[in-house]
This record gives structure tokens, sequence and C-alpha cells, in this order.
């Protein structure tokens, strides 16, 4: 029998027959990786899981055309092909007209509705989108100025810029009958407008027309914001990118903050974790230096023995470790559930790290009080004492 | 040249001299049993035969290599090739087989064969109950494990201590009947012992007081 596989017998057998007591030190180890490793996904996880709930406030870049009627929805398309589609939560291009409702002037902003709704998840809307040409989302403000609710209907009269007017003095309009589908209410400018769509915005105005501006909603850092800001500005000549920077900034704040809290919450857990690890293999070790006197006898180096109680910090630190990664995640995905309301991503990449991190912390508990044990005399264990 | 030779050897801590100007030689192939009253300083004689202590005076020549200057790790060394340890709380590594137990000391000799340690068992009757863990094993059958680890590894000397001192009568027989087997195969046993019954089986037996030899008694009646 070669000497390897007697070393692996008598660490097996260690670990096998002497399973109380390995237990006890393995669920010391895999308690701790398993809140390393679940504090460790969260780190990671935190901004995805706030940038998703930083989204619910709005947009946090636009678009805005660098010379008046110079961005079209060719440019706008060019320019988000210069950020990962997976990462816009919403688009929404608007184009705004005046038109008149019963003789006032009211705002009406032509857009994609369903973009616009990704991109203001936070939009309240009474009654439904407009599904269909000839229906009108209304502002709170405007629903009260004109006296309408969701079912009522109303005449938009537009006035184009060079309109003609009669031999008798009477400007010449365009007029187009819109039902309510729904009322928008958000606390803020959108309740002053009517919101179309982009094709009845043309019927009724009988042009074509460019955006004002593009409201995107975006997933990603402000470095990675600021990235594709730059690469649409460097690539996109008819619009410049901006980002919403009371948004940005907010979320940047926030963020760091909280992966602050988190890394500090980490270190200290790991620090614990250490602790806890090491004094429980202290309490293996040290109620085995009796064996270790004996080994010393039979004429074992204190390299030997170090090197057989190291296989079983070792072991048990991988066995612990990865324990720890599946238990880790499951923590990790507990807290994300309960906490931001959503799953949490598995990161892959932890598991070998969680593993070493164990190994690591295990040998180093290990090989103080075993180097500390081989210094016993085995004269000692001789006498019996 | 004898096997074991001890000048002049003293241990001393502070004022205690527990071995004082002690000589003594040991033949090999010998059976020599030290006896003495508690604190007359058998165990500090065993640990500098052992290798496991260095004394403060005197020299221990062993193969006629002086071993009383000797580092630990020399010492670790000469243990390990040189004697085979008996113990009277037999320390069997509790979580290993009896076979097991006895390939720890070939791992640490030179190459484990689990063969040669099924042999070593047999010797001792154990062959049956080489799978077997301490905990199912008697006290006889613990020793006589012992018995087969300090045997394996073909030592110069067998140093045992108190070696029926946890046994009862049949199994004190049965590990004296060992023993007296070794011998005739040539093993130099020396026997560290309060038991009058256990020395007297040896053919010499060296006594202890005060850490003195205070007389030397060969058995006329010795039977190899």
């Amino acid at each position: 029998m070669k000497r390897q596989k007697m070393y692996f017998r008598m660490v097996v057998a260690s670990l096998i027959r002497r399973r109380s007591r390995m237990l006890v030190a393995l669920l010391a180890i895999a308690i701790g990786a398993t809140i390393l490793s679940g504090l460790v996904t969260i780190y990671y996880d935190v901004p995805r899981q706030m940038g998703a709930q930083f989204r619910g406030y709005g947009a946090n870049m636009i678009l805005l055309p660098q010379e008046e009627n110079s961005m079209d929805m060719a440019a706008m398309e060019a320019a988000l092909t210069h950020i990962p589609a997976e990462s816009v939560s919403g688009a929404a291009p608007y184009r705004y007209e005046t038109i008149r409702v019963n003789e006032q002037p009211i705002i009406i902003a032509g857009t994609d509705l369903q973009g616009a709704v990704a991109a203001s998840p936070y939009w309240m809307i009474t009654g439904e989108l407009p599904s269909a040409s000839g229906q009108a989302l209304i502002g709170k403000e405007v629903a009260s100025l004109l006296g309408l609710s969701v079912g009522a209907s109303f005449t938009a009269s537009y006035t184009p810029a060079q309109a003609e007017t009669s031999e008798n003095g009477v400007t010449q309009y365009q007029t187009m009958p819109f039902e309510v589908t729904g009322v928008l209410d958000t606390g803020g400018s959108e309740e002053q407008y009517i919101f179309l769509s982009s094709q009845d915005v043309e019927a009724l105005t009988g042009e074509e027309g460019t955006l004002d501006v593009v409201q995107l909603s975006v997933n990603g850092s402000q470095q990675e914001l600021e990235a594709y800001a730059d690469a649409i500005n460097g690539a996109v000549p008819q619009l410049a990118a901006r980002l919403v920077k009371r948004v940005t900034q907010s979320e940047t704040t926030v963020l760091t903050k909280l992966q602050s809290l988190v890394f500090l919450v980490t270190a200290v857990v790991l620090v614990l974790t250490m602790v806890c690890v090491a004094t429980t293999m202290m309490a293996v070790v040290t109620e085995r230096r009796k064996e270790i006197g004996l080994r010393k006898a039979l004429g074992a180096s204190n390299q030997s023995i170090i090197m057989e109680f190291m296989g079983e910090g070792l072991v048990l630190g991988a066995l612990g470790g990865l324990l720890g990664s599946v238990l880790g995640f499951g923590f990790a995905q507990l807290v994300s559930t309960r906490v931001f309301n959503s799953s949490i991503r598995f990161q892959g990449l932890l598991v070998p790290i969680t593993i070493l991190v164990s190994v690591a912390v295990t040998a180093l508990a290990c090989l103080l009080p075993v180097r500390s044990a081989t210094d016993i005399e085995p004269a000692l264990v001789l006498k019996g004492e | 040249m004898s096997l074991l030779q001890l000048n002049q050897v003293s241990k001393i801590y502070g004022d205690l001299r527990a071995l004082d100007k002690v000589s003594l030689s040991v033949e090999k192939g010998e059976w020599v049993a030290i006896m003495g009253p508690s604190g007359s300083g058998k165990s500090t004689m065993m640990n500098i035969i052992g290798a496991m202590d260095k004394p403060s005076e005197g020299e221990v020549l062993l193969d006629g290599r002086d071993i009383s200057k000797e580092n630990a790790k020399t010492l670790t060394n000469i243990r390990r090739d040189k004697i085979g340890l008996i113990f009277q709380q037999f320390h069997l590594v509790n979580y290993l087989t009896a076979v097991e137990n006895v390939m720890v000391a070939q791992y640490y000799h030179s190459i484990p064969d689990e063969k040669e340690a099924l042999n070593a068992l047999e010797r001792v009757g154990l062959r049956d109950r080489a799978k077997h863990l301490p905990s199912q094993l008697s006290g006889g059958e613990q020793q006589r494990v012992c018995i087969a680890r300090a045997l394996i590894n073909y030592p110069e000397v067998i140093l045992a201590d108190e070696p029926t001192g946890n046994l009862d009568e049949a199994n004190e027989g049965i590990v004296l009947d060992i023993f007296r087997q070794l011998h005739r195969e040539g093993s130099t046993l020396i026997v560290v012992t309060h038991d009058p019954e256990v020395a007297e089986v040896a053919q010499r037996t060296i006594v202890l007081e005060h850490g003195r030899i205070a007389r030397e008694v060969v058995n006329e009646n010795f039977v190899p």
C-alpha cells in the first residue's frame, strides 16, 4: 500500500468514524460559509435589485435634438443601438403640439404609450391606456379643466403654423374626435397634457413631424450610463444624450451607501466566522493532544502530524464551503425575496470562491493549534497524562 | 558491545534527582524487568531509554550510538526505527481499526503493508479481530494490538511500560506468553513493572529506589 493511500485512509477514517465531532466542526464551517456566501451574493446583486427599484422613479436618460427638428424616429433607433437591449426598461419618444379643445389651448404629447408607461412606471391611470386610433389618455388637470372623464368624447382642433385664412378672415384648422380611455395621475406636469399615439398626432396635424424629446429608462450604474451617453453623442449627431442627474446621482449615492453597509457587515461576519471556526477547530485539535503525542511516540515527525490534521481540515473546509455555497444562495434568495420582492441571480463564481475561503480559514484555524500540539512531549502520553 | 548502555545517567528536575548516576547494560536478545516503587525513577528511565527524554548528565548508548545529546527530530527517528513501545493504557487511535493501528506504525516507519500488519495481529492471536475498532475490543485484546504495533517494524528494543497493569490475570498470562515467544525469537525486551509476577518471568530484574539501582536480580529459574 502506498503511503498516500494510508494517509487518505486515516483522514477518511477520522472524518467518518468521528462523525459526531466532525459534524460539529462541519456545521460551524458551513454556517460561516453560508452567511459569507449569502452576504457576498447580496452585495453583488444589490445594484441590480436597487436599479430595478430605481427604474420605478422614471427616466434616467433623455435624448434631445441638437438642432430644431433634427431628431426623428430613425435617430432614436440609431441611439438605442448603443445601449444593450436588455438594459432598456422603457423608451418613450415624445412629440409635443398645441391643440384646442373647446377653445382651450392644451398641449398634446404624441408617444408610444406602452413605452411611456414602461419608462414611467409610477404613472397612475384611471381607466385604460389607448389601444386604438381615436383614443386619448388625458392628464388629471386637463380632465378637470375640460370636465372630461373616462368614456367621454372631445374634439381636438389643430391649427397648422402656416394655416390658411379664408376670405372672410376665418383661420382654417383641422379637427379630430377622441374618446377618453384613461385619466393620468402623476402629481407632476404630465397631468396638464393629453397623451395620444404618435399616429393620431400625425393624423391630426397632417405632418410626420420630429421628436422633441425621448425619455429612456436604462438599467446600469452611473458609469455605464455615462458610457452609453458618450457613445450615443459620438455616433448620432442629430441628438444629444443626457443623464437625468437627480435620478442617477440619487441612485449612485444610495447604492454606494448600501453596498458599503453590506460590505462592512460581510467583513464583520467573515471575522466572526473565522473566530468561530478557529475556536471549533482548536477544540477538535486540543481534545486530540493525546493522539498527537502517541503519533510522536511512534515516530511521526511534526510535519507529518500537521499534514494529517490539515488534510482533515481541508476536507472539512471544502465540504463546509460547498454546503455553505448552496445554503448561502438560499439565504440570499430569502433576503432578496423579502426585501426586494424579486429573486436573486446565482453567482456561479461564488461557489469556488466560498470553498477556497472556507478551506483557507479552516486550514489557518487548524494550523495554529496543531503546531502548538506538536510541541507536546510524547512522554506525557506514555505516562497516561 | 551491549545493545543498550547507560553510563552514569542522571536526570535532575530542580533539586530533585529523579535518576542519580545510573549505569546499566542490556544485551541484544535479553529480557530485563525494571521494578521499583512510585517515584523511584522507573518512568524517567523508561523515557530516556525510549528516546522520549534526554538525561541531564551521562550518556545513553543505543546500538553503540550516544543518543543523550541528540535533538528532538533525531530522537523521533530513533523511536521510529529502533524502539517498539507498549503502553499500560494501550493508546490505540480510537477511530482506526486494529489492523489500521498497526499500519500507523508502518506508515511512519516506511511503507504500510496490510498483509504484514495482519500477520502481526495473527502473531498475537487477533487475526479475526483485525477490522474491529478499539472500542469493540477487550482490554487484553487492545494490549495485544499495541504489542503487534510495537513489533511491526522489527525494533531493536521493545520497551513496555506496565504492560499488564490494566489487564486481568488471564490476559496477563496471554501477554507474558507473547513476550516469551518474542524473547525466543531474539527480541530484546525491557519491561517496566511494579508487579513481581511480571518481573519474575524476565531474565534479569533491576530494582530502582530513589533514582538509583538498589539491586539487580538474575532469575535463576528463567525459562526461555
